[in-house]
């Protein structure tokens, strides 16, 4: 476990964004995408997003269209690297996923 | 409201760190876009604004140099860094909290209202009362007529046969004469009453709806008052020329008024009495 694993704080909201993203952990979620499913506000998903994505548990990659021909600016999408993966599957397995209930 | 929203996120995002500011503001903007409802985008902006400070704090906290850590990028920062006493949140925080302290402070001491008089300017209300008049009053003087019992003569009289001796049965004839004509000698000097001393000022009682819609007019009150000058009955509006605001405005000023009016007298003697008094609501600007 490296030191940037093992310094990620694990706040409720950090497993609500975690728990969004292990219902599919092959699935890439935009911010929105998180938003609707955890529940939080945005001024609480970004930060742990980027914070997430600075511990290595995340990557993060920008949305595969021309935003002039698209009309809409691109989207995020963040999911979740092997390393992330096996550490949020470790944690809810020490928690317990009735935390969250 | 979109465009609010739109220039909040622009705002958090330029006061994001360098590294992050463009990446930021596009990823907003593309998940603002995902947004229900004007508010929940509003919401969502604002929500972005929080972040910013988040993430401009936690950037700057991990660029600090940590004791014993030599990556400097830890997640878990033991490092205080010296803020400023007073951040400019705090300063804002400040005055918005004095400016509603200072409302309320002007709203409780009514000074609102001086600074809405300052701008309709003074205000005039007369009372006008009617003028004094003497009345005579005829009238008539009561006068009992006299009466005459006119007894039937001793051989008219009906036989007494079984009554006790202390009983006069018979017939009694009381002759009512006309009533004499009304002497009009009794002349009472009467001086109507009305508002006197100490009688409220009616500017405090002109509507501040009125004051605002600049209403103005004329109403009449009657009132009932004793000899000591307090109301014996509810005031009512006999006329009016102006609004129901400006009748209630009056009515308010007729009930405070009770104990300051000026009794009718009679010959000199204050007297219950009833009678009318106008109040003009007028606006006079400057």
């Amino acid at each position: 476990m490296s030191k940037r694993d093992r310094d990620v704080r694990m706040s409720l909201q950090t497993l609500k964004v975690l728990e969004a993203f292990l219902e599919n952990p092959t699935d890439e979620l935009s911010g929105a995408d998180v938003l609707q499913r955890s529940r939080l506000a945005s001024g609480t998903l970004y930060p742990i997003l980027l914070r997430l994505e600075s511990a290595g548990w995340f990557v993060s990659r920008w949305e595969s269209i021309d935003p002039s021909s698209a009309g809409r600016p691109r989207r995020r999408f963040y999911r979740l690297t092997p390393t992330g993966l096996r550490r949020a599957s470790e944690v809810f397995a020490s928690f317990g996923r009735g935390v969250l209930a | 409201m979109d465009g609010i929203a739109h220039r909040l996120i622009h705002r958090a995002a330029r006061r994001a760190p360098d590294s992050l500011s463009d990446r930021l503001e596009e990823e907003w903007l593309a998940d603002l876009a995902s947004q229900r409802g004007s508010i929940q985008r509003l919401r969502f902006a604002l929500g972005c604004c929080w972040a910013t400070n988040v993430i401009a704090h936690e950037h700057a906290v991990a660029a600090l140099p940590v004791a014993g850590s030599t990556a400097g990028r830890g997640h878990v920062i033991h490092a205080h860094r010296d803020d400023p006493f007073f951040t400019g949140r705090t300063i804002t925080f400040v005055l918005v909290a004095f400016l509603h302290a200072a409302l309320l402070y002007g709203l409780a001491m009514g000074l609102g209202q001086q600074f809405s008089k300052i701008i309709v300017g003074p205000l005039t209300t007369r009372i006008i009362e009617p003028p004094p008049r003497s009345t005579s009053l005829s009238v008539p003087r009561a006068t009992m007529s006299s009466s005459r019992i006119i007894l039937p003569r001793q051989d008219q009289m009906p036989t007494i046969e079984s009554d006790p001796p202390d009983v006069i049965k018979g017939t009694v004839d009381v002759p009512v004469h006309p009533p004499l004509p009304p002497q009009l000698a009794a002349v009472v000097n009467r001086v109507q009453g009305g508002p006197g001393i100490g009688f409220p000022s009616t500017d405090d009682f002109y509507p501040d709806a009125s004051i605002r819609l600049g209403e103005k007019g004329l109403v009449t009150v009657q009132v009932c008052v004793d000899g000591k000058g307090r109301l014996t009955s509810e005031p009512t509006i006999v006329q009016s020329t102006g609004s129901s605001r400006l009748k209630e405005g009056a009515l308010r000023l007729a009930r405070a008024g009770s104990g300051h009016y000026r009794a009718t007298t009679e010959d000199g003697r204050p007297v219950d009495s009833c009678y009318p008094f106008r109040i003009r609501f007028e606006l006079r600007n400057r």
